[in-house]
C-alpha cells in the first residue's frame, strides 16, 4: 500500500518537474541555449503570488498575476540578456544565464529578506481515503493540471501555426528564416510559454504547502533540468517522460528508509545510467556534428 | 594659580580613589559573584532575566543567614552580547574583588570569559552559554545543556517516556544533508533502547528546507504518535501543516533548539492551526504550576512583575544555589571558606566539589537533581517545554 501511495505521490511530483522541464527543453530546442535562470523565474512567480495575496487575497488572481509577471520577466530577460548574445559562443550564453540566475536571487533576497514566506491561502488541504490509502487533493490537482498542460502544449505545437513555426525553427533556424518565419518572435514566444509554465509549476508547488524563499526555484530547476536531459533535451515528450520518471524514482526512493537519505544521489545516478545507455536521452535525437 | 588648582584637584581625586578602594577591601564581609551579560541590546531579555534571578537567589540565601553568616553579592556588568566588552568587564569585576562567577549569559562572550578565568584560576558556572567549548577548561561548568549533546538529552527524555509506557509509536524526521540534524539524530538513536530504535519509523529529506514538499514523509510518519524532529522551524512548520488530518491529532511533535521561534518566526504559519502538541527539549518549563519551578516563577513574578521570565533566568537561579550548596558541602567536609578567600583558593575547592560527587538537589531546571560530568557538562533530565498544547 505504501508503494502505491509513493507511486501516486511520485506521479504528482513528477508532473511538476515535467512542467518545469518543458521550459528548459523548449528553450533549448528552439534557441539552442540552456536557460539556467528558468528555476528563478519560478521563484519570482512565488513572490508575485505572495504580493497579490497580500493585496487582493484570491488564489486564482494570484496565479494569473504570477503568470503575467513571469511571462513579462521571461521575455525581458530574453530580450536584454540573451538576444544580444545570439551568435556568440554557447559558453558565453551559459555564463550569462547563470549570471541572470544570481541576479534574480539576490534582488529577491534584498527585496523580501531571507525569512521564508508560507502562502497558506494557496494551500489545498484535505485528502480522501480509499481503504488505508490517503491521497491529497493537492496531488490530484497537480496530476490534473499536468495532464491538461501536456495535452494543450502537444496540440498547440502540432496544429497551431506558431507551434509549427516553433518546430521549424528548432529543426533548422536558417531554413526557417528563409521560409519567412520571424525567428526572433518565435524565440520570444518560446520564452513566454516556458515562463508561464514556470508560474503554473510554482502554483502547484505552493498548493502542497511549500514556502517561498529567494532560492525557492533552484533545486526544482536543477531536478527539472535533469529530467529534461533524461528525456532527451529538446524533445517535448521527452521532458514529460523524464519529469514523471524522475518524480516516481524520487518518491519511491524516499519511501525506502535505507535509500531515503541518498535520494538525490539515486536520482542523479539514474541520469548517469541513462546517458551511458542512450547518450541523447530517452527520446532525444542523435545529431551528428561535423568536427 | 591654575596649576595649583589642577594639582589640588588631582590630589583630591587620587585620595578619593584610594579611599574608595581601601573601603572596598575593608568591606569584605561578602563573597562576590561576577556576571557579564547582555543587559542592553537585542539579547537583553536573556541578560536581564539572568541578573534578576541571580539577585533573587542571593537575597533568599542572605535572608536565610547566608553561608554560615557570610553573605553573597552580585557584581553584574553589561556586555551587550559583544565578546570584545568582556575583558573590560572582567577587569572591573576583578578590581571589585570577584571570587567566583556565573560567567557570561551568551556563548560568544563566554568563550572570551573562559580564557580570562582560566588564566586567573577563577571558577565559573554559566547558566546559559551552551557552546561545547565554554567548558573546555576544568574551571568551567554549565547549568544549561551543551549544544553538542542535545540529541543525547532528547534520547534520554524519550527513553523515560518509553519506560513509563507513555510514548506510543515513535517516528523521527531529520534532514540527512545537514550537520545539525544528522548529529542530533545519531546521538538520539544511540541513546534510545534497541527495541525502540528498531520499531521507530525514520523519514528524511534533503535540499532547500523551505521548499521541501513533505508528501512522502507525512505518508511514512502518519501512524506515529510521537515524532522527534531534530530540524529547524521552517521545514518543521511545513511538515506540520502538511500533516494536518493525517497524523493523529493527539500526537506530539518534539524538537530541539531548532524549534525555538516556530510560533513566531515563520511568516504565514499560524501554530494554532496545528492540532497536535508541539514541544521542545528544554530544562525549564515556564508554565509549570507545581514543584520548585512553580515556586521560582511565583517569587520571580512577585519581585519583577514586568521583567522577562525565561529558562535563562531559571538556570541562573539554580547556578547561585548550586554554588552555595557546593560551598556548604565543602565546609561540612572540613574546608575553610571565609569571606575574603581568594578566587584561586575558592576555585580549587569548587573544582573538587563539581568534579566529585557533589549533587545539587531540588533544582528549578531539569527534574530536581543536577550533577556534573568531569567534562563540565551538566547531567540532568530534560523536560519538554510545551510550545502549544494539543487542541
Amino acid at each position: 500500500m505504501n508503494f502505491i501511495t509513493a507511486l501516486i505521490n511520485g506521479l504528482s511530483a513528477g508532473g511538476t518537474y515535467a512542467i518545469i522541464a518543458l521550459g528548459y527543453t523548449m528553450v533549448y530546442g528552439i534557441a539552442k541555449m540552456l536557460n539556467f535562470a528558468h528555476g528563478d523565474i519560478i521563484m519570482v512567480g512565488g513572490y508575485a503570488m505572495y504580493l497579490t495575496l497580500l493585496a487582493a487575497g484570491h488564489p486564482i488572481l494570484a496565479l494569473i498575476a504570477a503568470i503575467v509577471c513571469c511571462v513579462v520577466l521571461g521575455v525581458l530577460v530574453e530580450r536584454f540578456a540573451y538576444k544580444p548574445l545570439r551568435g556568440a559562443s554557447p559558453l558565453a550564453v551559459l555564463i550569462t544565464a547563470i549570471g541572470v540566475s544570481f541576479l534574480l536571487q539576490s534582488v529577491a533576497q534584498i527585496a523580501f529578506g531571507t525569512s521564508p514566506k508560507m502562502l497558506s491561502a494557496l494551500k489545498i488541504g484535505g485528502f480522501f481515503s480509499i481503504g488505508t490509502l490517503k491521497i491529497d487533493y493537492s496531488t490530484l490537482v497537480t496530476l490534473a493540471v499536468t495532464v491538461l498542460v501536456m495535452t494543450g502544449l502537444t496540440v498547440f505545437v502540432k496544429y497551431s501555426k506558431t507551434g509549427r513555426a516553433m518546430v521549424a525553427v528548432s529543426e533548422d533556424r536558417d531554413a526557417a528564416l528563409l521560409m519567412g518565419i520571424n525567428t526572433n518572435a518565435i524565440i520570444a514566444v518560446t520564452f513566454a510559454i516556458g515562463s508561464a509554465l514556470a508560474a503554473v509549476a510554482c502554483y502547484l508547488m505552493l498548493t502542497k504547502g511549500s514556502s517561498v524563499t529567494a532560492t525557492f526555484g533552484a533545486m526544482p530547476g536543477i531536478k527539472a533540468f535533469t529530467a529534461a536531459v533524461i528525456g532527451g533535451i529538446g524533445s517535448i515528450p521527452g521532458a514529460m517522460l523524464g519529469g514523471i520518471l524522475l518524480g516516481v524514482v524520487e518518491s519511491i526512493s524516499l519511501s525506502i528508509p535505507a535509500l531515503a537519505p541518498y535520494t538525490d544521489a539515486v536520482e542523479f545516478a539514474i541520469l548517469i545510467v541513462i546517458l551511458l545507455v542512450k547518450p541523447a536521452g530517452l527520446l532525444g535525437k542523435m545529431r551528428r556534428e561535423k568536427v | 594659580m591654575k596649576k595649583i588648582l589642577a594639582l589640588f584637584l588631582a590630589v583630591l581625586m587620587i585620595a578619593t580613589c584610594a579611599a574608595t578602594l581601601s573601603s572596598c577591601k575593608k568591606d569584605s564581609g561578602t563573597i562576590k559573584i561576577g556576571l557579564s551579560g547582555p543587559l542592553t541590546g537585542a539579547a537583553a531579555s536573556y541578560g536581564i532575566a539572568v541578573a534578576n534571578s541571580a539577585k533573587l537567589a542571593i537575597e533568599e540565601i542572605n535572608a536565610a543567614g547566608g553561608l554560615n553568616g557570610i553573605k553573597f553579592e552580585l557584581l553584574s556588568t553589561d556586555d551587550a552580547h559583544d565578546a570584545s566588552k568582556v575583558a573590560t568587564n572582567y577587569a572591573a569585576m576583578e578590581a571589585e574583588g570577584m571570587q567566583v562567577a556565573l560567567g557570561c549569559v551568551t556563548s560568544g562572550p563566554c568563550l572570551e570569559f573562559a580564557k580570562l578565568s582560566k588564566d586567573a584560576n577563577l571558577f565559573f558556572l554559566t547558566p546559559s552559554a551552551s557552546a561545547n567549548d565554554v567548558v573546555k577548561e576544568n574551571n568551567a561548568y554549565q547549568m544549561c545543556f551543551a549544544d553538542g549533546n542535545q540529541g543525547t538529552y532528547a534520547g534520554n527524555y524519550v527513553k523515560s517516556l518509553y519506560e513509563a509506557n507513555t510514548l506510543g509509536k515513535l517516528g523521527v524526521l531529520y534532514k540527512s544533508d545537514d550537520n545539525y540534524s544528522t548529529g542530533l539524530y545519531e546521538q538520539f538513536m544511540a541513546t534510545i533502547p534497541t527495541a525502540l530504535k528498531d520499531a521507530a519509523v525514520v523519514a528524511t529529506f534533503t535540499g532547500d528546507e523551505a521548499t521541501v514538499d513533505f508528501t512522502s514523509q507525512v505518508t511514512q510518519l502518519q501512524e506515529c504518535t510521537f515524532i522527534f524532529m531534530p530540524i529547524y522551524y521552517t521545514p518543521a512548520a511545513a511538515f506540520m501543516t502538511k500533516a494536518v488530518g493525517k497524523v493523529a491529532n493527539n500526537a506530539t511533535y518534539y524538537g530541539c533548539d531548532g524549534f525555538d521561534g516556530i510560533d513566531t518566526s515563520v511568516e504565514g504559519f499560524d501554530i494554532t492551526t496545528i492540532p497536535q502538541k508541539v514541544s521542545m527539549l528544554s530544562h525549564f518549563n515556564s508554565s509549570a504550576t507545581t514543584g520548585k519551578a512553580a515556586d521560582y516563577i511565583k517569587a520571580y513574578k512577585a519581585k519583577y512583575p514586568n521583567a522577562p521570565l525565561n529558562q535563562f533566568g531559571a538556570s541562573a537561579y539554580d547556578c547561585v544555589y548550586a554554588l552555595y550548596y557546593a560551598m556548604k558541602t565543602a565546609i561540612d567536609a572540613g574546608k575553610e571558606i571565609t569571606a575574603d578567600i581568594s578566587a584561586s583558593e575558592l576555585c580549587e575547592i569548587l573544582k573538587e566539589q563539581f568534579n566529585g560527587s557533589f549533587t545539587y538537589t531540588n533544582s528549578v531546571t531539569g527534574t530536581g537533581t543536577v550533577k556534573w560530568a568531569s567534562t563540565g557538562f551538566v547531567e540532568k533530565d530534560a523536560v519538554a517545554y510545551v510550545i502549544k498544547e494539543a487542541n
